[in-house]
């Protein structure tokens, strides 16, 4: 039914949305453009849309959680992003608090079916 | 226009329509970037700027999604002139006031009608004339005053945390304020500002007044009304005031100490207006009594005349002191109402 197809969509992008940050900041130990950090979490499996990543990429650096600068010695400008101290810090602890929520998650799941 | 410079179009309209609904501090940058980004999506499927068709961009730019919803992931948060929280009381108020505009200005027109010996199609452009302007008057005071209470409770959300203890209380049916009591309170402060304002000025003619609706139909005013005029723009703004009141009223839907204040408040306003209005005898129309006889309805030295000259020289300086006791009572209920709402929760948490 694609009413039931519309509301695993919308619920998919609810989890996703949380780790598309967990993604972007574990990726941005080196320096890269939108573009190229769009290819890279593709390529990985992370499908995410440059129409979201851009300005996610914006309001991470707006929180202080990356540093960027304006690249104009190639062919066109580009827009560099780097994770910040701040960034850094957050990212570990983001990454820890996801690893409990899965093994609660795991735990709750796999107990039902014993 | 040639291919390259179509695609270069596209993509420059389809970047100005995200930017122009962004902060103008944010624009340009924003506009470099979603440049950089389009190209590079057309360079992963193998074109450029120069080389792309039609086709390509246009399934780049599908694949970003519409303007306004790219636009609105770079804004993030939302901001309102009027937000959900308000625009249906928004909407039930202006409704109210356009529509009361409609009936008072409807009034004035069929009073109008009988009295003014314009031709009917003058006065029909005069009423539709008047009705757009006053619609137009009404609607950007409504829209201000919701816009600042907008603006009010929008600052007052970012404040300290909430406290489940300062949730207030549900409201006892005594402080309850019915829907009825503020539209009534919009319908006749419209009436009101109608009446005064256009029996006035536009009209040419005196809605206050004495009439007399025979074959010579007369019409005498009890104001002057160049001296009248000057003091409008107290009656204009004691109008959005009460307008600014009842909206309140309306979507609190309950009477708080606040609203309370507020209302003493207007009532303190509207007798200080009065006061200032009828203290100034050069409102009053000097030669109302000479009309009078004129017109034939009262003849000097007759009992009648007598009286009515009584009522004329009495009821001007009664007028403030009715205005004041009304001002009272309605100042003693409103305060009534609160007080009891207070005795409610003293006997709860005995």
């Amino acid at each position: 039914m694609p009413e039931d197809q519309d509301i695993l969509n919308s619920m998919v992008q609810e989890l996703r949305r949380g780790t598309i940050i967990l993604g972007v900041l574990s990726q941005l130990s080196e320096p890269q453009y939108g573009y190229s950090l769009v290819t890279i979490l593709q390529e990985r499996g992370i499908n995410v849309e440059a129409g979201t990543l851009y300005p996610l990429l914006r309001r991470l650096e707006k929180q202080g959680l990356l540093n960027s600068e304006w690249d104009t010695n190639e062919a066109r400008p580009r827009k560099y992003y780097i994770i910040s101290q701040t960034g850094k810090d957050i990212y570990r602890q983001l990454y820890h608090e996801w690893k409990d929520m899965m093994t609660s998650l795991e735990g709750l799941i796999n107990d039902k079916g014993d | 226009m040639t291919r390259g410079t179509k695609v270069m179009d596209l993509i420059n309209r389809y970047i100005y329509a995200v930017t122009q609904k962004l902060p103008e501090s944010q624009r340009a940058d924003i506009e470099k970037e979603l440049q950089g980004l389009v190209e590079d999506m057309l360079e992963d499927r193998g074109a450029d700027r120069e080389t792309a068709s039609l086709e390509e961009v246009e399934q780049v730019l599908l694949e970003l999604g519409p303007p306004v919803e790219m636009a609105a992931r770079y804004r993030g948060r939302e901001r309102y002139l009027i937000g959900p929280g308000l625009i249906d009381s928004y909407w039930s108020v202006l409704r109210i006031v356009l529509y009361s505009i409609a009936v008072a200005l409807g009034i004035v027109y069929i009073v109008n009608f009988f009295i003014s010996t314009e031709p009917t199609a003058e006065k029909l452009l005069e009423y539709l004339v008047s009705l757009l302007s006053v619609g137009i008057h009404g609607f950007a005071w409504v829209t201000v005053i919701f816009a600042f209470i907008e603006y009010r409770g929008a600052r007052q959300v970012s404040n300290d945390p909430w406290k489940p203890s300062e949730l207030p209380a549900i409201p006892e049916p005594a402080t309850r304020i019915k829907p009825s009591e503020p539209v009534l309170g919009i319908l006749f402060s419209v009436l009101f500002f109608v009446l005064f304002t256009f029996s006035i000025n536009t009209f040419s003619i005196n809605l206050i007044g004495v009439h007399r609706f025979a074959e010579h139909s007369i019409a005498i005013p009890v104001f002057e009304q160049a001296a009248f005029a000057k003091y409008l723009p107290l009656i204009w703004l004691l109008t959005a005031f009460s307008i600014f009141n009842e909206a309140r009223k309306l979507i609190t839907r309950k009477w708080t100490p606040q609203l309370a204040v507020m209302h003493v408040i207007f009532n303190i306003a509207s007798v200080i207006v009065a006061v200032i209005l009828f203290s100034d005898m050069t409102i009053w129309n000097p030669i109302f009594m000479d009309q009078l006889v004129q017109s034939g309805l009262v003849t000097t030295g007759d009992g009648s005349y007598e009286t009515v000259k009584l009522i004329w020289d009495r009821s001007r300086d009664g007028l403030i002191y009715i205005i004041v006791v009304i001002a009272l009572i309605d100042t003693v209920s409103v305060v009534m109402k609160r007080f009891r709402r207070k005795e409610g929760n003293t006997a709860l948490t005995k």
